[in-house]
């Protein structure tokens, strides 16, 4: 064959791949509708979440793709001008960097002409992932707070009553201690309590510990307080033994094929109690013959829980951003709320719909006697604190590196917590230096330039 | 040349052109094009976080990457991971001498041996994940019977009062040196094996299967077989013919290897960071490569990144250049 016709085939060749690779690109919406993006995590919840939107919707096509989250994806592709037209927010520090991005649009005022008001319809505690600077940038997915699921089997196996009310820590630990099983080797067979290490944020928080100053300008995670809960939750796994530690755990992931995390290992029945959130539900709906309760989490010093959640933001680089907004107006309504109840995605976002019969007794789940707990324990909800003065990402990069080594017992909640706050008001220093925006805002609070 | 002659050339060099300008223009988008930009980028304070003003900082990242102290930790840890090159690389020629014989089945051998190479890296990484499991991974299953039902352990207790314990692997901090976590120097408390041992051990998997090894057949097969015969007709015994004949005719082979190994080792550690440890424990396993995606993606600071990058490239240089004015006087024979 001569050159020529190599050449002529390889070109048809990619003619042909560019082709096929046309074909199989999504089709575009059907005339008429406008084409809707969400770049969310994929599960059955969501879809049918989607598919009700659609349903009430039929002028609009809200589709998923779940293969761009991940905050740096979500920046990177909306200022290359290929982004989502919406997009999920997990926390303030991702509000954040948002917002200093030019990523998130400013739905103040749209939400005020349709009616809503956040700070008046939402739960507290996921205002961080909607608010910043007193402005508007989207509006609550779900909102969530932990409690301590049990099972009832291994409570009646033991003749222990279930727990009902509120108690103290110190009130839990000799419940869990009798609830946890080892064999002669002081190997675990069943622990008391199961919780993922990221709850360390809820011990700062109930032994009265703060992450940062009240107006930002100082991390404070080593106050006294603060180590003092991240010490009683390492003691829990090393002191009280109640818990796995990082190596019973990893253990467990591999021997009983229950994934990992705790929401895993309880439904595989290996913790009599765990600290969660109604939505695990979603997962321990599927666990065949696991009798369910729940009573509210125990609480230090303060009782106040760790609250959290999801938002969705608008992408102002979209083009039909305008058009995004009937998203956000969807979630404030009681079609999807009601859906948010019902599917056990959490808890609905907008408080007046966790206030209904429906919510409490949902008839296609009459064993599952107690939301109230959720919803009653969201009152004492706080969000988690965050700096406009650093950046989160670095924040927590510093964190989780010091509480690595917490949790696998290699230094002290003392020692680790000093680290991180020097580190992070380190980080603080280094922002202010280059922002001058926050330089003149930090100093007009503090009257210092620094930390 | 006649004129039908150099006109039949000219065809053929734009037929050649016609071939190699895809590739050269996509090369000049997707490579050449970047790798300056990140140059230019280099020299500024980008952050993808537009309340920072661009400006041009000059040599101020550069200057701040040397004072940063995660930067050495990632660089130390860069170089740890580099420990088991020598063994791979060992590893590869043992191999190759083996695989090199006139076997039955020899392909499927050199096939199976292959087969981590082309199996999906991030598989391997989560099968590995799994074998390293501290409590009930194989790894650890075997360790623990050698220690106890061997009774190395009862052993070791009669003489130092002390246990031994598997180690940890990927939760742990510990290393063979010795190596603190939040800074350069040796802590005696860190001594043992750790997750940076159990990167470097699958390294070693993978690696000696690997390309290296297809070099190492190709250059044995490239030996003159007179050579060898010679060696065999004066008495040479097969120690002698390696150490003679068949060390001193791959010299260029293991020049090549040495080079690429250590570009590929200063470049490596990002998907295991990424797929096994996310970094951690504490940091131990993150890598250049991984804190330039770190500082890039997840912090925005993509000029200090390109910095990272950039010193990165410039330590691969200097690194390579003294492989080559070393390890080619070993090529003159």
């Amino acid at each position: 064959m001569s050159m020529k016709g190599v050449f002529l085939g390889v070109f048809l060749c990619l003619v042909l791949l560019t082709f096929v690779a046309w074909r199989l690109r999504p089709a575009p919406a059907p005339p008429g509708k406008i084409p809707l993006t969400w770049v969310s995590d994929d599960n059955p919840a969501r879809r049918e979440q989607i598919a009700l939107f659609n349903r009430l919707h039929p002028d609009y096509l809200l589709r998923l793709d779940p293969g761009n989250t991940g905050m740096e994806k979500v920046i990177v592709q909306s200022l290359a001008g290929v982004g989502p037209d919406l997009f999920d927010c997990y926390d303030g520090y991702q509000l954040s960097a948002y917002v200093r991005s030019g990523i998130a649009w400013d739905v103040t005022d749209a939400l005020k002409k349709a009616g809503i008001d956040v700070t008046r319809d939402v739960w507290p505690a996921v205002f961080p992932n909607i608010l910043h600077e007193g402005r508007v940038y989207g509006f609550p997915t779900n909102v969530a707070v932990n409690a301590i699921w049990f099972n009832k089997d291994i409570f009646d196996a033991a003749g222990i009553p279930y727990p009902t009310g509120t108690m103290t820590w110190q009130q839990f630990l000799p419940l869990a201690q009798k609830l946890t099983v080892r064999d002669k080797n002081g190997r675990a067979k069943r622990f008391g309590l199961l919780a993922d290490w990221w709850n360390w944020k809820q011990f700062v928080l109930q032994w009265g510990g703060r992450m940062f100053t009240p107006d930002g300008t100082k991390c404070i995670i080593d106050s006294p307080e603060a180590i003092a809960g991240v010490q009683f939750f390492h003691d829990l796994i090393y002191r009280y033994r109640v818990m796995p530690s990082p190596v019973e755990e990893a253990a467990m992931a591999t021997t009983g094929g229950w994934g990992s995390g705790a929401i895993h290992f309880f439904g595989g029945g290996k913790g009599a109690m765990a600290l969660g959130g109604r939505w695990w539900l979603c997962t321990l709906r599927n666990v065949e013959g696991l009798r369910l309760g729940a009573f509210a989490c125990p609480f230090g010093p303060k009782k106040v829980y760790r609250g959290y959640g999801r938002a969705t933001l608008i992408n102002a680089k979209s083009s039909r951003r305008e058009a995004a907004v009937k998203f956000l107006l969807y979630e404030a309504g009681k079609p999807y709320n009601d859906l948010i109840n019902h599917q056990a995605d959490a808890l609905a976002p907008v408080k007046k719909y966790c206030y209904t019969e429906e919510y409490l007794h949902d008839p296609a789940f009459p064993d599952e006697d107690f939301n109230a707990v959720w919803r009653d324990v969201m009152n004492y909800g706080l969000p988690d604190e965050v700096s406009p003065f650093v950046n989160g990402n670095r924040a927590t990069r510093i964190l989780n590196k010091q509480l690595d080594l917490v949790k696998n017992d290699q230094k002290s909640a003392s020692a680790a917590l000093h680290t991180a706050a020097r580190q992070i008001n380190e980080a603080i220093r280094d922002m202010l230096k280059q922002d001058p925006t926050l330089r003149m805002q930090y100093a007009k609070l503090t009257g210092r330039s620094g930390p | 040349m006649s004129w039908k002659t150099r006109r039949l050339r000219g065809h053929e060099g734009a037929a050649a052109m016609a071939f190699l300008l895809p590739n050269f223009l996509g090369f000049l988008v997707f490579t050449i094009g970047p790798v300056f930009f990140s140059l230019v980028a280099s020299f500024s304070n980008w952050n993808l976080q537009r309340t920072i003003p661009f400006q041009w900082i000059g040599l101020e990242n550069y200057a701040k990457l040397f004072h940063d102290p995660d930067f050495w930790l990632y660089f130390v840890n860069t170089g740890y991971l580099m420990l088991g090159l020598p063994v791979a690389i060992g590893g590869s020629l043992v191999l190759a001498l083996l695989l090199n014989r006139d076997l039955r089945g020899i392909v499927a051998y050199r096939t199976l041996f292959y087969l981590p190479t082309f199996t999906s890296g991030v598989a391997l990484l989560i099968l590995w994940k799994a074998l390293y499991n501290p409590d009930f991974g194989p790894v650890n299953v075997v360790i623990n019977w050698f220690l106890d039902s061997l009774g190395v352990n009862r052993l070791v207790a009669i003489l130092t009062g002390r246990e031994l314990s598997a180690p940890q692997w990927l939760l742990s901090t510990r290393n063979l040196l010795g190596i603190g976590v939040e800074q350069v120097r040796i802590v005696a408390k860190q001594w043992g094996l750790g997750a940076r041992d159990a990167i470097i051990i699958m390294g070693i998997w993978v690696a000696i299967g690997g390309n290296n090894m297809l070099l190492y057949l190709a250059g044995l097969s490239n030996i003159p077989q007179e050579l060898l015969e010679a060696a065999q007709i004066d008495g040479a015994g097969r120690w002698a013919t390696f150490r003679h004949v068949t060390w001193p005719q791959l010299a260029p082979t293991t020049f090549f290897i040495v080079v690429m190994s250590f570009i590929g080792g200063l470049q490596g550690g990002f998907e295991q960071a990424r797929v096994m440890t996310g970094g951690g424990p504490a940091g131990t396993t993150t890598t250049l490569t991984y804190y330039i995606y770190t500082k890039a993606f997840e912090e925005f600071d993509i000029g200090y990144s390109c910095s990272i990058a950039w010193v990165l490239f410039i330590i691969i240089f200097v690194v390579t250049l003294i492989n080559w004015k070393f390890g080619s006087r070993e090529l003159n024979y």
